[in-house]
């Protein structure tokens, strides 16, 4: 194909150059999916991805909006676990209180990630500290609380991650709503387009209008809640709380938003890069683990992933 | 002219510095005195340099990326390649304890070397690049160890973690030793004038003719060296390698480098503070320890503390 005609798709679809680094990988796994394994290129399987990659999706969202106004928040992991084990605990207690608990669970995210957006503004401390001292907080109570997996909830409850509508999950579908909701939201709204503005350039918005502090607890609240989800669905997947099962999300969550063409800084970037971003990091370890890569040499790979990603394109200006 | 600026920048912040972090180590050391008197037994406080030692150490060199406005969270990770490095060599007798440490020395540089290479050729964000670090050497680590580290290390090292020379811990002494280094390469050399002025500000540094891409890549290979050191140390005090030896340092370096008044906005901060801070992150822990509550209880403490002290002295920063 002639190049212009690239050139082309890519105004025509408005596409971010920064999404192409993406797209380009994608293509990579997946050929090299279609070629390497027999079992990879099945709708079964692409179907189980969706559902499994769901719950760092989720995070993913929050972890990106904080990242397109500027900051960063290390709490995702530790507000996964605490909403699990909140759940847990509090369902196996009352197993009637399960659908206000879902509710109950979503409100504690928002109001551990406006205590973030709200402690940043307030004390102008960066977030990578602010959010890492709330993690700890969080991460404390909780193993005070129990070390072991604890609590449960009703089977039913096992629809919202094992769920399919036809053969799709509903975890996945869920996700995918929520990419594209956050993606209009971004797009099409004047909330959305502040966000933008505020991580561009938070004197600039100020000076033209947008109160940026709203506009920094909208985007720490949100990570709260959306890291709360993927707290319901790790419930959902396990039917405990665990204490730990937080812990990798935090870093993991980064991955996809740098992946999809986030910048740490803030200001730029699409929604649906992380989607994407998502999306390849679950089918990569998918790959990899039917071609017996040991998880050490995907730890490698994943380093190294982020390392390509990132220096390939030079940016200039302020960095986290 | 921006030598000077600088040093007055540090003054205003000295002032600060010089009543709050004295006084909330004092203050902790009275909290645990008057809560067991045994405290300040001289076995106790033997005890707890021993153990702040090897944080101490990892402390020392994330204050030297901080001040570059840098990050570095590959180090915890890099303290446990160090030690399965060390049980590489399968070594029995003490003679190998040199080549154990130059090999750990030289690859401790390289990383850091990379590290600073990617932040400052590639643009690459500091946190992006040694996040990246921390997760290859975790998977390098874990696919030669194949999940269970084997190997032997020499008796030696057992004396390097915690060991004593007429009554004063071994590790600390290495820590004095580097502690005196790079504190007259800080404070007083022309290099540290360099540091001071890139971290304040990259681009005058660059005009007034600091090649100020060497300089950060110098400090990465500083803050990686001193955490290959620290592995080691860590090892001899713990006396078993595992994959996680040093699990959580990376945090608690950047936290005890910000409880030590060094600004991560970069060109603010002494190695007294950063040496400071660590020593207070482990009063807390052993204040935690005798009030009689849970371990976990660490963590909330410490979160609490981050959050105020780092408020604090954003206030105090304030033009």
């Amino acid at each position: 194909m002639d190049l212009s005609r690239i050139g082309y798709f890519v105004r025509r679809f408005s596409l971010d150059p920064s999404l192409i680094i993406v797209i380009v990988l994608l293509v990579v796994v997946v050929t090299a999916g279609f070629l390497l394994s027999d079992r990879f290129g099945t709708m079964r399987n692409f179907m189980n991805v969706l559902e499994q990659a769901s719950g760092l999706g989720y995070a993913s969202i929050g972890q990106a909006l904080v990242v397109i106004v500027g900051g960063i928040d290390l709490s995702i992991g530790s507000v996964v676990t605490a909403s699990t084990v909140l759940m847990a605990a509090v369902v196996n207690v009352h197993p009637a209180l399960m659908i206000p608990m879902i509710f109950g669970t979503l409100f504690f995210g928002v109001v551990i990630g406006f205590v973030n957006g709200y402690v940043t503004i307030k004390t102008g401390v960066h977030p990578l500290i602010v959010t890492l001292g709330t993690a700890s907080i969080l991460n404390g109570t909780v193993l005070i609380y129990t070390l072991q997996p604890t609590g449960s909830v009703p089977y039913w409850f096992e629809e919202f991650s094992y769920g399919r509508i036809g053969n799709v999950p509903i975890s996945g579908i869920v996700m995918l709503i929520c990419f594209l909701l956050v993606w209009v939201f971004l797009r099409y709204f004047q909330a959305g387009r502040a966000l933008y503005a505020v991580g561009g350039n938070p004197e600039a918005a100020h000076l033209s209008g947008i109160r940026s502090n709203r506009v920094i607890l909208f985007a720490y609240s949100a990570s709260g809640f959306f890291a709360a989800l993927a707290g319901a669905y790790f419930v959902s997947r396990t039917g405990v709380g665990d204490p730990r099962v937080g812990d990798p999300i935090t870093l993991a969550s980064i991955t996809p938003v740098i992946l999809g063409g986030l910048i740490l800084g803030g200001g730029k970037g699409n929604i649906l890069g992380v989607c994407l971003g998502v999306i390849l990091i679950s089918l990569l370890s998918n790959l990899l683990n039917y071609m017996n890569v040991s998880t050490f040499i995907q730890w490698v790979i994943q380093g190294l992933i982020i390392i390509v990603a990132v220096s390939v394109y030079v940016h200039k200006g302020k960095k986290l | 002219m921006n030598a000077i600026s600088s040093v007055g920048i540090l003054r205003t912040n000295f002032q600060f510095c010089q009543v709050i972090i004295p006084l909330a180590l004092f203050g902790l050391i009275a909290v645990a005195t008057i809560l067991k008197p045994s405290f300040l037994s001289l076995n106790n406080i033997q005890d707890i340099l021993t153990q702040a030692a090897p944080l101490a150490l990892v402390v020392l060199g994330q204050a030297f990326v901080i001040l570059v406005r840098g990050l570095d969270l590959s180090v915890a990770s890099l303290m446990a390649s160090s030690a399965v490095l060390a049980t590489a060599f399968n070594a029995t007798s003490d003679a190998m304890i040199p080549v154990i440490f130059a090999a750990t020395v030289l690859v401790s540089a390289c990383v850091g070397l990379i590290n600073g290479m990617l932040v400052t050729k590639r643009n690459v964000s500091p946190f992006l690049a040694t996040l990246a670090m921390m997760i290859v050497l975790q998977g390098v680590r874990f696919y030669y160890t194949q999940g269970a580290p084997y190997g032997s290390l020499p008796e030696g090292f057992r004396f390097l973690g915690v060991g004593r020379i007429a009554g004063i811990p071994v590790n600390i002494c290495a820590f004095c030793v580097c502690f005196c280094f790079l504190c007259w390469l800080l404070h007083k050399s022309s290099f540290g004038r360099m540091i001071y002025i890139t971290g304040g500000n990259p681009t005058s540094a660059k005009l007034v003719g600091i090649n100020a891409d060497r300089v950060t890549i110098f400090c990465y290979v500083i803050s990686s060296v001193m955490a290959g050191i620290a592995g080691l140390f860590l090892v001899g005090f713990v006396g078993t390698v595992d994959n996680w030896v040093g699990r959580g340092y990376e945090i608690d370096a950047i936290v005890a480098c910000v409880l030590g008044g060094i600004m991560l906005t970069g060109g603010k901060g002494t190695l007294w503070g950063a040496a400071t801070g660590a020593l207070i992150l482990i009063l807390i822990f052993n204040v935690v320890i005798i009030l009689g509550l849970p371990v976990q209880a660490q963590l909330i403490i410490k979160g609490i503390i981050i959050i105020v002290i780092a408020a604090l002295f954003s206030r105090a920063n304030e033009p």
